[in-house]
């Protein structure tokens, strides 16, 4: 037991003012004349031990009186097991963390009420039962651990809404509990108030000891869910994958496109298709102007309406006037031809590629013969290009984030591409080293397109690769990349010209609404409790919930006071 | 405005408020004779001696009815013990009756004095020689039974002349006593009995196995009879100078009920000898103290 008022204990000499009065009192009682003193004294006789019983009663309720109201000054507190949480608990000082699962399924409408309204109340509820020496954090869906005051973290759940992000779930519960581990304080605790989410849960596993972890149980039903899962415009049309929960039906899907330059409401629409979740469908897009096309694919209202919309971009540019010299190998002019069919590309001057370096914008292979290096890098000085080939590299595999299609494809030979500006404008990369370079109109790749260099060739990408080397690398204009983010499009321009964009949207695995099963739960939450409403409102702070018993003090107190005034105001 | 005819059933302290002892004791007496229309007191014989006049009060059965035929006036016939009925009166004088417990009231030994005064009355003219004695620690005024003319002034004179005394000694008196009467008479003991009960027991025991008839009149004021005070006092006896320290209020229930147990004891131990008992409080109207006499 520890008191919040220590001091109100030295209160606890006035305990012996009751024995005091009792002795003042009898000091010097008024005398008067009573003849039938004989009865008096029969009386006295036959009620000594009542009296005395009753005077050392009333003078333990009397002392008891005081010592209880001067203990309720210290306000004293006491260790109380799990349950209830009165207006008199208190806990012991506890670093908790509330993880609040606000990503995009947490807005799912269940039982008529936003899932993330009910989350949000029971972090306010743990945040709310939090005391001044507590140490706190909010782990929102962007997995940052907020630390502040109870006030502020509540303002921050009060404010939070659904974001398009998707919550590691294991990795933010791992990171929140290492956290509070870390506090010097009797008690640790973590709130996950999450949906749940089957696909919020990885291989992970939280095992953080000397932490209570406290698991909100998942619903009980959660709605069949579809979500359009990406959108994107490629020579083959519109391709669309919807997700969800499997084995829901399909939904119809509508695709809008809105011409560049033009406002959202000019929109029209460019096709209708029907998708279930897990499958994929390619949608035509009619012929489009040259230009940045925004568009739209939409799916029927439910009850998570954040994926019910993706946005998507569609480049349509003129197909690049390409040339190539005779050295580029057979590889590259048979792709050329089946691009020159597809109208990908045309014969021209705009772009050269081959083992020299072009008037215009050129893709330079590494010529053949070794000896003329030292030719081509003193074009490419010439020309002002900052990278030049350099010795020869060791084999590798292609790395790069722009193009997909060459990921992992063994690079056999190939010359170290050296360069006066550090990595500026490196695309890929072999053994973390520049293996296709860009700087100003020239493309330098550090292989030869050809079987004995390089696995490329015989690769499915490989006519891609050289399209986009053709339409797109060369002219310096960025992939269309997807991100996670509120839905919107965001060009990347240089100069006058955009050169690229990223197509914002909500994370697709949220739109699968299934929670995780019970071993999945406890496979990632070996030590947690998973508990209901009720029985995490009982279990905040239980290990070291004290009571302030000062009002139950109090009430006995009166009780004492109430006994006292009956024995003292009977005479029998 | 006071019905003198009926001072009787007024309030004592009140009463005693309108003159000295004659005169109260002769105005209860008349109130009280009105109101019963016969003596109280029957002697013990039918043996005819005399007639005497009439008086308020006197039973109508002894009313010579010949001689109010012939002579249309009433006389009341006398028998031969009644005539010779000896009644001894012993007043407790002693120091605890001079206490009351309200200035309002009488102290017992106020109404004790009046109430003997008007009981002497009474009996004297019934023609019964009346005598008084009064006792503390010893026996301070004897005054014979007599039935002759100024019997009554001396006797209000014996109670007027005995002051306060001291402590109480019933048992010494009432043996002095049995040596006063002779013949078997009634002796009539006003005390608030603050003394040894066994010895004034045996004493009275004595009276009766000498063939007296014995009415005991335990005079009390109503203080006595329930405990109040101040929250904590010290009690005094006036007696005995002993005391004791009391917290009235929590000790009110037991007294009450040792006070009820003493009377009992008394009524009771007080039937088993043929003695007549009776409690009277001095806020009783003296005529209902008389009655109980009857």
């Amino acid at each position: 037991m520890t008191f919040l008022h220590p001091l109100a204990l030295l209160g606890l000499a006035a305990v012996a003012i009751p024995a005091l009065l009792h002795l003042l009192e009898r000091r010097t009682p008024p005398e008067a004349e009573f003849p039938p003193l004989r009865y008096l004294r029969d009386a006295e006789r036959q009620s000594a031990r009542r009296l005395r019983l009753r005077h050392l009663l009333l003078l333990i309720l009397r002392t008891a009186l005081v010592a209880v109201i001067v203990l309720a000054a210290a306000r004293p507190i006491v260790p109380i097991g799990g349950g209830g949480s009165g207006s008199g608990a208190v806990h012991a000082p506890t670093a908790l963390a509330v993880v609040l699962d606000n990503s995009l399924s947490a807005s799912a409408v269940v039982d008529g009420r936003p899932v993330l309204d009910r989350l949000k109340a029971l972090a306010r509820a743990s945040l709310a039962q939090a005391a001044p020496a507590d140490r706190l954090w909010l782990v929102l869906a962007d997995g940052v651990a907020r630390a502040g005051s109870r006030e502020a973290l509540l303002a921050s759940v009060d404010g939070a809404t659904a974001t398009p992000q998707r919550l590691e779930l294991v990795p933010a519960v791992e990171r929140a509990a290492r956290l509070v581990a870390a506090e010097p304080l009797p008690a640790r605790e973590v709130h996950v108030l999450s949906d749940l989410q089957h696909t919020a849960f990885g291989a992970g596993r939280v095992d953080v000891p000397g932490v209570t972890e406290l698991v909100l149980a998942p619903p009980a039903r959660v709605p069949a869910n579809r979500g359009v899962a990406a959108a994107r415009a490629g020579e083959g049309g519109l391709t669309i994958a919807v997700s969800g929960t499997p084995g829901a039906s399909p939904t119809p899907l509508v695709a809008r496109l809105q011409p560049p330059g033009n406002a959202p409401a000019r929109a029209r629409e460019a096709g209708r298709t029907l998708a279930a979740p897990g499958q994929s469908v390619t949608l035509p897009l009619p012929p489009l102007a040259p230009g940045w096309w925004i568009g739209e694919v939409l799916l029927d209202a439910d009850e998570l309406r954040g994926d019910d919309r993706r946005l998507f971009v569609a480049r349509v540019a003129e197909p690049a006037r390409v040339t190539a010299d005779a050295g580029v190998g057979p590889f590259v002019s048979a792709a050329l031809a089946v691009l020159r069919v597809a109208k990908r590309v045309v014969a021209g001057g705009e772009v050269s590629i081959g083992e020299r370096l072009g008037a215009a914008r050129s893709v330079v292979l590494p010529p053949g013969d070794p000896a003329l290096l030292g030719q081509v890098n003193r074009a490419l000085a010439a020309r002002g290009v900052r990278w030049h080939f350099g010795s020869p590299g060791p084999p590798g595999t292609i790395a790069s984030a722009d193009l997909a299609m060459v990921r992992g494809v063994q690079v056999n030979r190939r010359y170290r591409l050296e360069g006066t500006e550090g990595d500026s404008g490196v695309v890929a990369t072999v053994n973390g080293e520049p293996w296709l370079v860009r700087d100003g109109g020239v493309v330098l790749l550090g292989s030869r397109l050809d079987t004995t260099w390089t696995a490329l060739p015989a690769a499915p990408g490989f006519v891609p690769f050289v399209d986009a080397l053709a339409n797109r690398i060369v002219r310096g204009e960025a992939p269309v990349t997807e991100a996670v983010g509120a839905p919107r499009v965001q060009f990347v321009t240089r100069g006058a010209d955009t050169v690229g964009a990223t197509v914002f949207g909500p994370d697709p695995r949220e739109s699968d609404l299934t929670p995780a099963t019970a071993d999945e739960l406890r496979r990632a939450f070996p030590d947690a409790r998973v508990l209901g409403d009720a029985g995490l409102a009982a279990e905040r702070f239980a290990g070291t919930r004290r009571a302030d018993v000062s009002g139950l003090l109090l009430g006995l107190g009166l009780l004492l006071a109430a006994i006292e005034l009956a024995v003292a105001s009977t005479s029998r | 405005m006071v019905d003198s005819r009926r001072l009787d059933l007024l309030d004592p302290a009140e009463v005693a408020g309108l003159g000295g002892i004659e005169i109260v004791a002769q105005g209860v007496v008349e109130g009280f004779l009105a109101g019963i229309h016969r003596s109280p007191f029957r002697g013990f014989s039918v043996e005819f001696t005399e007639h005497r006049a009439y008086q308020p009060g006197d039973e109508l059965r002894y009313l010579d009815w010949k001689i109010l035929a012939r002579a249309d006036r009433l006389f009341v016939k006398q028998f031969e013990e009644e005539t010779n009925l000896r009644a001894m009166i012993l007043l407790d004088a002693s120091r605890s009756m001079a206490w009351r417990g309200d200035p309002a009231r009488l102290t017992k030994r106020g109404y004790a004095d009046r109430l003997v005064a008007a009981l002497a009355l009474i009996l004297l003219r019934q023609r019964d020689a009346t005598g008084l004695m009064t006792f503390d620690e010893a026996v301070r005024q004897v005054i014979p039974a007599r039935v002759k003319a100024g019997q009554w002034t001396r006797l209000v004179r014996g109670l007027i002349d005995t002051p306060d005394g001291l402590g109480t000694a019933a048992e010494a008196a009432l043996r002095q006593l049995s040596g006063l009467l002779a013949r078997r008479g009634l002796v009539v003991l006003v005390s608030d009995l603050l003394l040894d009960r066994e010895l004034a027991l045996t004493a009275l025991r004595y009276l009766r196995h000498r063939g007296h008839q014995v009415i005991v009149l335990h005079v009390m004021d109503p203080a006595e009879l329930d405990l109040a005070g101040p929250p904590e006092v010290r009690f005094r006896d006036p007696e005995s100078a002993a005391s004791v320290v009391v917290r009235p209020r929590e000790l009110a229930e037991a007294y009450a009920a040792t006070v009820r147990r003493e009377i009992a004891a008394w009524r009771s131990a007080c039937r088993r000898h043929g003695v007549a008992y009776h409690h009277i409080r001095t806020d009783m109207p003296f005529g209902m103290a008389l009655r109980l006499l009857t």
